[in-house]
């Protein structure tokens, strides 16, 4: 055992790690769902705030033209969006479609340039 | 404990998770046709017979949706017991906190309909 150990490759230097980019989808789907979980909460009150009053519609409809929300909204679009993409990925990946490992990594990658580009459209023609 | 059975989560997960897919995907096609809200018609929208169900639809899934992959997360990552149920218990507060917010302010505009 001590024979085995002492001959194990240790390999922890993070900068030359490098994950598999269906890794780096999957966390990225969980970091996604975490952001989403936290903007629930605010999500809720604005929309209670916008039904409330016609002050409370006209407050949420300021902050949402402000600065700080339009960096919120990139955050959060792309959250969403890459969040549904690589869930449909899994859901298709529970019905047997694309789990073979070339497939696999190649719709990974899709998803990972496809949900940023998608976000920035959304932003875009939400702004305009 | 029946709150960590795997199978039925996994169900939860994927059936909310199909109902959230074709609500976005119908609610990103239906924007284009949607007229710029004023408060009145926001109110009239959520107050009415297809806006009120559809949105206490959408928070149901998106609540029960977050809770399953945040518990998913908090087991993977968080081991002690206590740290565990203490983690759990403020995820499970704020989710249903949302969900009576939202419920209750769908009632209160549709009663005052």
């Amino acid at each position: 055992m001590d024979r085995h150990s002492r001959r194990l490759p240790v390999f922890l230097n993070l900068a030359q790690i490098r994950f598999p980019i269906g890794a780096i989808a999957s966390i990225a789907h969980r970091v996604a769902g975490v952001l989403l979980f936290i903007a629930l909460p605010v999500i809720a009150l604005l929309l209670d705030a916008s039904l409330r009053s016609e002050a409370g519609f006209a407050s949420v409809r300021d902050l949402l033209s402000s600065p700080f929300w339009v960096v919120t909204a990139a955050v959060l679009l792309w959250a969403l969006v890459h969040h549904v993409l690589a869930g449909v990925r899994h859901l298709l990946m529970d019905v047997g479609v694309g789990s073979e490992l070339a497939r696999a990594r190649a719709s990974a990658r899709l998803v990972l340039v496809a949900a940023p580009a998608l976000a920035l459209l959304l932003l875009v023609w939400g702004l305009t | 404990m029946r709150l960590f059975d795997g199978q039925r989560a996994w169900v939860v997960q994927r059936i909310s998770a199909l109902l959230l897919l074709v609500l976005i995907v119908f609610g990103v096609l239906a924007l284009p046709f949607a007229s710029p809200l004023d408060f009145s018609g926001w109110r009239a929208f959520a107050g009415g017979v297809l806006g009120g169900p559809l949105i206490a639809l959408l928070f149901g899934a998106l609540c029960a949706h977050a809770w399953v992959g945040m518990r998913d997360i908090v087991l993977d990552y968080i081991q002690p017991r206590g740290l565990r149920l203490a983690v759990l218990s403020l995820i499970a507060v704020v989710l249903l906190g949302v969900l009576v917010r939202v419920l209750l302010s769908l009632a209160t505009v549709a009663l005052a309909a």
